[in-house]
């Protein structure tokens, strides 16, 4: 009798489809991202004038970040490994880490769809445009602050093994961020706190977007941000994959 | 590698499992030959789930040799996965999929063809043709174990582990499980099945191992083990009406108190 393996790239195309799948029929979960920094670039059009176009523009996808990687990533890992899907799926010949590269694929994808949202939203309402060199690398800088969320979405699932609580750190995790990286970053809560907020998962992020999508304000606290962003990233998913577990029985 | 036809499907050797300080495998040793089913039985907490957890790959023993097919699940592990067909205790899928998108998808990973017409036979044969767009968790226990075993049977393995297929399952559900599992043995494929259900031992298994505080202490035919044990004082005393049953066996081997 043969063995057959499955080549992995069908194993990997048949999971990232059932991933696909699932994240369709998460409609509105995937709206909820999508709407809160929808809402802040509606509810802000009033002082676009006064803060500019990329502040606005970066604010807003910092926030869809924050909540694609905290809030949608890790509570559907920490649902799934909770009711003992990976487990099911990791008994399959197909490599383990198979298993969360297709479903960052899709979270990648998010992303984008979030950047293009965001683009279409404030150009129609609030009539920001940016140069072509803007739009494209704000694409690419969206993808290493989405990078920086996933890790520390992936580092929440690791730390904490019931899906109830990571249902509700992650929830609390991303209010603290918004709030302090709204409010701390307008200096409401003093100058020593503006400074760390500026060198916080969510600052060095808005940062990057920000002077990505002028490029004439990129300097050297900039370059600095896209090392630290890119450093948080590599730390926070270090931490999250060490300390993963498959089973939450464990 | 071994011919698979010729030798066991499935072998186990010096088996140890360590969580932490807690040796909750030692030294189990076991083998499962085609057209065989083999009862994996014990009290809880005795080992049964550690040990299938390291065979099928989801934990890594401390010590041992297992072999599927002849491949080693270290050293060969994809080709030991290919080799069998899982059913885990508390088996779950995408809540979000239908039922014909989660044997699409299994049978991609296992990388085989389902037309639309195969489709429809595996739903027909598990007798779910009305409730292929069905979520998982809309469908009854009986159809959730159904559904769960065509999927770890999709590619047809030659050695399928089912950890507890019938807990909870009505009188009827079980019995269309047993047949299902005599069907894979009757095609010369071998099963692994672990079971807290003497009656369901006793029914579809033709070895059984039993293990206690991590360690094989039986291993045989339901019928020899009442035969070997039937004296026993311990088996004696746990008999209920007169004649020794397997359960009697297993409880004078493992003993009357409870486990956590």
């Amino acid at each position: 009798m043969q063995t057959i393996i499955p080549k992995p790239t069908t194993a990997f195309s048949n999971l990232i489809r059932a991933d696909f799948t699932t994240q369709w029929r998460n409609r509105r979960a995937v709206m909820m991202s999508l709407l809160v920094p929808i809402i802040i670039l509606v509810s802000w059009k009033g002082i676009i004038d006064k803060v500019g176009g990329p502040f606005a523009l970066s604010m807003s996808l910092t926030i869809g970040l924050t909540s694609i990687g905290i809030m949608g990533y890790a509570i559907s890992v920490a649902r799934d490994r909770d009711k003992g899907v990976f487990q099911r799926l990791r008994v399959t010949p197909v490599p383990a880490y198979f298993i969360m590269l297709s479903r960052i694929c899709v979270q990648l994808v998010m992303i984008f769809i979030l950047t293009a949202c965001v683009f279409i939203v404030g150009y129609q309402y609030d009539h920001i445009t940016l140069p072509v060199s803007g739009y494209v690398l704000t694409f690419i800088t969206a993808l290493l602050g989405g990078a920086l969320y996933l890790g520390l979405g992936q580092m929440i699932v690791g730390l904490v093994k019931n899906a109830e609580t990571v249902n509700s750190t992650s929830r609390l995790v991303y209010i603290a961020l918004i709030m302090l990286g709204i409010f701390g970053e307008l200096g409401m809560f003093g100058k020593q706190l503006q400074q760390m907020v500026v060198w916080s998962p969510f600052g060095t992020v808005k940062t990057i977007l920000a002077s990505g999508m002028q490029l004439s304000t990129w300097n050297n606290e900039t370059t600095m941000a896209l090392l630290v962003t890119f450093g948080y990233a590599v730390l926070f998913s270090f931490l999250g994959i060490k300390w993963f577990r498959w089973n939450s029985a464990v | 590698m071994q011919d698979p036809g010729s030798l066991s499907l499935l072998k186990v050797e010096g088996l140890n499992v360590f969580y932490g300080n807690f040796h909750a495998v030692t030294n189990v040793s076991f083998e499962v030959k085609p057209g065989e089913i083999f009862g994996l039985l014990g009290p809880n907490g005795a080992g049964k789930t550690s040990t299938l957890s390291a065979i099928e790959g989801l934990l890594k023993p401390q010590s041992g040799e297992i072999t599927v097919a002849g491949f080693n699940t270290r050293t060969d592990a994809m080709l030991a996965k290919a080799n069998m067909g899982v059913q885990l205790q508390a088996t779950s899928f995408q809540q979000e999929l239908t039922i014909s998108e989660i044997l699409r998808l299994f049978a991609g990973i296992y990388g085989v063809s389902l037309t639309s017409e195969k489709l429809k036979a595996i739903l027909c044969d598990i007798k779910l043709e009305d409730a292929a767009s069905k979520k998982f968790g809309q469908l009854s226990g009986g159809q959730q174990q159904r559904v769960s075993l065509a999927v770890s049977t999709i590619h047809d393995p030659i050695l399928a582990m089912l950890d507890e297929p019938t807990t909870g399952l009505d009188p009827q559900s079980r019995r269309q499980l047993w047949e299902r599992i005599e069907a894979i043995r009757d095609k010369g494929h071998a099963v692994l099945l672990t079971t807290h259900s003497m009656e369901e031992a006793e029914a579809v298994c033709d070895r059984i191992a039993i293990i206690d505080h991590g360690k094989v202490i039986a291993i045989d035919t339901p019928d020899a083990l009442i035969e070997i044990h039937k004296n026993d004082p311990e088996v004696i005393s746990a008999s209920r009406k007169g004649k020794i049953t397997l359960e009697d066996v297993f409880i004078g081997l493992t003993g009357k108190a409870l486990r956590t």
